[in-house]
Formats: structure tokens, sequence, C-alpha cells
């Protein structure tokens, strides 16, 4: 394990010189006209009389009996052309902005949500607790290669406000940007935005740096959560980005086909974006399309098929040609449980390679998952971190010009010498060489020897947890968050919106 | 002609299809065939032979489903036709639902197709389903499984109130209950008191299997 040590939060993003295409511009073209003719004549549900109103304001066709929203093409693109490409999810301090689209590359989420973990010390797998969110976002906190964080773990000694809990561990336990996809009601939305408005001073600072978002996850085949959407609908008003996913199950929710998965995926993650932007312009959207499909042997719900992964990385370009940033890939949870095992191994690396290789402003990194986002242990996310240090190096590509030609070089060096001892061999060592492993690399050059990785990730794990002091809330702001989770644990009308969301 | 039917109704579900089996069964009751054995000797037979060709490897879960809808379409005809209070014979009857509070069908629709491939009788009462309706649909049907699902840790606690809920009924003798969902675990199914937990569609029959205490 290399020396760890103490620092404060920061984030780091990976910028790919490698470009791959998985749809050609005709492809792209056929599948937005395919979703506009899917949103036009077969629409999409909202459960939600508020949202079935807005869309029938601006004119789109509404059947407030079936609760189904068909939508025009022109009127759809007219709303699409308000949605951001470029935004900020802001950190508690600048430097930890994720800037959506300014080119800085792909950033990374600690993302999940699971519920059920491996405890540290035991090794039993249990029930996840809020303190097991404050853990892992303290864990994420730590490592700059995490840019954004969800709760990962869901706070089942919580109930109900469960989500709530969540964002309050986070917030107690990291500056970085953080997101729910799970506060599905608009009543406990509303708490969030508290919360949120008292870590950013006001309101006003709110809207100026959103240092919450909201992923919402569509339910296929083409409908909305009504708890979810009402939610969206407050963090909206607010001016807190909100993201929605599609989470096609390839012969199940969706067609069989990636093109058909990709049009169901489409159409939802767009009719719902089309909402945010009439309720306010401008506000940041994106879009993730996460395809599963099924173990056709034995019913199980499988994220790590090449199927689904190609059609994830597709949908950057879908999302990217209607304007819309993505957040990408889904893996990082696809195998079985055992920890550091192969399988999990090149799942990993090869989803994540395309989603950077095809530009994805955000993609779901390191976490710690297992078994499809059921699963957290915290060492896997060591494990994650490694195979994105693998692809931050090897998609820099080849830098190719008269320094790099090193004419000079070799013309100096001439026959059967050596370049170790040139001045720009140590010079370019500094950056050929890549980031620091923490999992392979013992740091001390004499007696050097090969250890157990999980060994080490269990070791690092606990540095961090005993060393890793984020840069806490002041007193006062604390106290406030605490006040109002507190509210709405007590909060009898947000119990029966959440038991009573259909 | 009647073997001749009752095994184009075979066939009908082997091949998952649909129209077919509806046709066969209303030709069979025109034909004057006694309904219980169009469904013995010519739908469970074929039910049977999927059962046998997916625990082969050789048919797939949506051929499987498709296959359990076709017998579903053709026992919608020949049920109601049934005299004297006749019952198709089944491994055993199990009421499938989800939990109030949870909208999640995929996986216990799933499971209810494997069900009825494996020769039981599936009465899915649908999903955020009260534990009041788990409960009449229990005594109606005299049903010896209740299988409960639930997605989110928020809701999997109505399966302990679903089994509480058996208990104060005086049924918990009559069902077993097994429960399922993404937060559930073993240890989980026992502390609340359930018969059994199964991760997958196929693990959901061995179990069925088991807690019926019929051969597989």
């Amino acid at each position: 394990m290399i020396k760890l040590q103490e620092h404060k939060a920061s984030i780091q993003p990976i910028e790919s010189k490698l470009k791959i295409s998985i749809l050609e511009d005709e492809e792209i073209r056929q599948i937005n006209q395919s979703t506009r003719t899917v949103l036009e004549e077969v629409g999409v549900v909202f459960p939600s009389e508020k949202a079935l109103n807005i869309f029938a304001e601006v004119g789109a066709n509404v059947d407030f009996n079936n609760q189904v929203v068909k939508i025009p093409a022109h009127l759809l693109d007219k709303y699409l052309a308000t949605s951001p490409r470029t935004y900020t999810m802001a950190g508690r301090r600048p430097d930890l902005d994720v800037n959506i689209g300014n080119g800085e590359g792909t950033y990374y989420y600690c993302s999940g949500e699971a519920p059920k973990i491996v405890d540290f010390n035991t090794g039993e797998r249990r029930l996840s607790v809020k303190q097991d969110i404050a853990n892992h976002a303290r864990i994420a906190d730590y490592l700059p290669i995490i840019s954004l964080l969800w709760p990962t773990v869901s706070a089942s000694d919580k109930g109900v406000t469960s989500p709530l809990h969540g964002l309050e561990a986070c917030f107690n336990n990291t500056e970085k940007h953080v997101e729910t996809e799970s506060v599905m009601d608009q009543i406990s939305a509303r708490y969030s935005v508290e919360m949120a408005i008292a870590i950013a001073g006001s309101e006003e600072n709110l809207r100026d740096r959103p240092i919450l978002s909201q992923l919402l996850c569509c339910i296929a085949p083409l409908a909305q959560d009504r708890g979810g959407i009402e939610a969206a609908m407050v963090f909206t008003e607010y001016g807190i980005p909100v993201g929605l996913m599609s989470m096609p199950t390839l012969g199940l929710t969706a067609p069989p086909y990636p093109a058909g998965a990709l049009t169901l995926a489409m159409a939802e993650t767009l009719s719902g974006i089309m909402l945010t932007q009439i309720i306010n312009p401008g506000v940041g959207n994106y879009i993730s399309v996460n395809p599963g499909i099924v173990d056709p042997r034995t019913g199980s719900y499988f994220m790590g098929s090449g199927v689904a992964q190609i059609t994830n990385v597709a949908a950057v370009q879908m999302a990217h040609s209607n304007g819309i940033p993505v957040l990408a890939c889904h893996s990082f949870g696809g195998s079985q449980y055992k920890l550091g095992n192969w399988q999990a191994g090149y799942e990993n690396f090869y989803s994540h390679f395309l989603a950077v290789m095809a530009g994805a402003d955000m993609s779901f990194g390191p976490s710690g998952m297992y078994e499809a986002v059921s699963l957290l242990d915290h060492p896997r996310i060591l494990f994650d971190r490694e195979i994105l240090r693998v692809i931050d190096d090897v998609t820099n590509g080849i830098e190719v010009n008269p320094k790099t030609l090193s004419f000079d070089m070799i013309k100096q060096i001439g026959q059967t010498g050596s370049y170790i001892c040139h001045k720009e061999t140590a010079k370019a060592y500094r950056s050929i060489w890549p980031w620091e492993s923490i999992l392979y690399e013992d740091g001390a050059a004499e007696g050097r020897k090969w250890r157990d990785p999980v060994e080490v990730a269990r070791e690092t794990i606990s540095w961090i947890l005993e060393n890793h002091k984020p840069e806490s809330l002041p007193e006062d702001v604390k106290q406030e968050v605490r006040k109002i989770v507190a509210a709405a644990d007590k909060d009898e009308d947000l119990k029966k919106e959440v038991r009573g969301h259909k | 002609m009647s073997e001749e039917i009752y095994q184009k109704l075979a066939q009908a579900v082997i091949d998952g299809e649909l129209e077919d089996a509806e046709a066969l069964a209303k030709q069979a009751l025109e034909l004057g065939l006694e309904p219980l054995d169009c469904i013995n000797k010519g739908l469970t037979k074929g039910i049977q032979r999927v059962g046998e060709l997916f625990a082969d490897g050789e048919c797939y879960l949506p051929e499987l489903v498709l296959s359990a809808e076709a017998m579903k379409v053709a026992l919608n005809v020949l049920e109601p036709a049934m005299l004297g209070g006749k019952q198709r014979e089944t491994v055993g009857k199990v009421v499938l639902g989800t939990v109030q509070g949870d909208l999640h069908q995929i996986g216990k629709n799933l499971v209810g197709s494997m069900l009825i491939a494996n020769g039981f009788h599936v009465i899915d009462i649908g999903v955020d389903t009260p534990t009041s309706e788990f409960i009449k649909a229990i005594k109606e049907n005299d049903a010896t499984i209740v299988g409960a699902s639930a997605l989110l840790t928020t809701t999997m606690m109505e399966q302990k109130k679903l089994i509480d809920a058996i208990e104060e009924a005086g049924l918990r003798e009559q069902v077993k209950v097994m429960v399922g969902g993404a937060p559930v675990n073993q240890d989980y199914a026992e502390q609340i008191g359930a018969d059994g937990y199964a991760e997958d569609a196929v693990s959901a029959v061995n179990l069925a299997f088991r807690l019926v205490d019929a051969p597989k």
C-alpha cells in the first residue's frame, strides 16, 4: 500500500484522447425520429394531476383518464432547446464543482443506494444503516476520482425518511456534490431543499450554486413514478438539476433489440426533461440509460452483459444528439459477490473504457457495489479505483510532436546507448508512469513484495475511516439540518404521502 | 379425435401459441370433451415438457413465459366448464402478490410463470396489495403457499405484517410463506418467521416444491 496522507477533498475527472462512436449519424437520426413518433403516437404515463395539467397547458395531447401524455415533436424540441448542454453541479467549494460539458472529461459518481452491505468488521451481509452511509461518504470524500455522490446505501434503520437521513449523512461527511435518487415524493423533496438551503446559506445561493441534484428513475416501459415526478417538480422549481434515468431491461420492460430499447429510453427521459423545462427553463438535466437483461435460465436481473453495456454507451451519442449531457455506465456492480473477482474486473474495465471514450459527461464510477448494485462492500471501491487508474492512463493515447518524436535524443544516444540517464527521460517518467496504485504498491523500494490486494484494501479503508476528517459543516448549520430531518421524522403527512404513493 | 386434441393442446403450450391454445380449448368443449381431461392430458403434459426443457437449458425464460400464458388462456376457457366442483390436480396453490406500498411486479410475475410451468396453480393478486387482500385470497382459494414480494427497504416490513396477519387469521398451519425481493435475504426471512426465501425465479420454484413437500 502506498503511504496515505491526509488531504482535503478534491476531484479528478478523466479526459480521453481516444474517441469511439457506437452509432453512425444516420442511425442516431433514425432512433431520434422513432423516439418522437413513440412520444406522438404512444405517449408516456404521468400519474400526477399537476404534471398532466402542465403538459396540457403547453399544448400536449393529454388523456386525463389514462394519465397518458402524447407529445408532438415540435413541442418536445421547443422545450428541449432550453435544457443546457453545460452547467455546474456545485460542490461546497468552487474547486469541487462538477462543470458539466466544459470539456474537462468524465466525472465519476459514487452511487448505489443498495439495501445491503458487507459489514466491514464481521464480514456478515446485513441491511445497511445510516452510519454505513456516513462511512462510505467519508471514503468517497477522500478519493479524488470521485466527484459527486449519492447516499450509497439505504438507512434501513430510519424508515420512510431514510432518503433524508441519507442526505444528512452525506452532507455531514463530504464537501462534494450530493445527489439523491431515493427522494420520491414532494414532501421529502421540500425537506431536501430546506436542507440544501441551510447549507448553501440562502435560496439564492442554492439557485446560483446547486449543491444538490436529483436523479429520477423512470418506470419502463413508458411511465413515470407519481411521487418521483412530483419530487422532480419541486427540485426544478428551486433550480436544482434533475437527471432522468431509464432502465430498460431488454426483452422484459423494453424491446429485446438495443435500438428499440434506446428509443424507449429516450422517450421516457426526454418527456421528463420537457416537464422540467416547462417549469423552469434552463434548469440542468442529464440523461442516463442503464439497460439490463434477464438471465434467461434463472430470471435473475443481469447488468453485466455486453449487449447492455453497448446500449448504455450508445446512449451517450443519443443524449448528446439532443443537446443533453449524459451520465453513462452502470457497472461497478454487475457481478456476483466476491471481493476482487475477475468477472467484476473485466466487466468494469470494458464498460468504463467504452464510456470514457464515448465522451460521457459523467459516469457511475467507483462505488464498491456488487450484485446489480444491491450490495456494498467498502474495500471494493479501491478495486474500482484501480480500474479507472488504468483507463485514465490508456485514454491519454499517444502524443505525437517534434518533442515526442525524439529525433534529437535518438541522434544523441546513437547506437547501443541507454536512454535512462537522459534528462528528458527523467522528466518524461514523471508523466508516463501511471498515477499511484493503492493496492499493488508498497511504496518502499527495498523489500518490495506482492501482498494480497484484498488485505491491502481492508487496511486502506481502515486508515481512511480512522484518519480522514472531511471539512465539517459549521455547527449551527449542522444543527439546522438535524432539526429539518427530525421534523421530517415526525411529519405524518410525509408518511402518508410515501405510503400512499402509487 | 380426443387424443389428437389433447396432443394439439400440449403442443400449443410447448410452442407458446396463445391463440391456438384458446381456439383448441374452445374446440374441445364444442366437441364435448371433458375439460379436466383436456387439462390433465393436454395442457399439463405440455407445460411439464416445457419445464423439462427449461431445466435442461433448451428453453429460455421468454419461451417459458409464453408457454405459461398459453396455458392460462386455455385454462380460462376450460376451468369454468368443469362441473360438479371438480378441480384440476396441481402441485399446490400459490397466492402471489407484491406487498402494500410497493409497485414492483417483474420479479413476482417471473416467479408466477415459473410456478405455473412447474405445475402449481398460481393466484396472482397483483402489486401494492394490502394484507387483507392476501388473507382473502388464501381463504377463497384454499391456498397452500403464499409468496410475498418486496423490493424496497421501506416495504419489506409488510412481509412481517402479512405473516402476523396470517397467524391472527388462524391460517398459519394451512399456508407456507415464502418471501423475496432485493432487500430480503435468508436471515431476514427467518427473523420474520417466513418459511423460506428465494433469490430468483428458479430458486423460488425449488423452494415451493420443498414447502409442499413434493418431489420436483
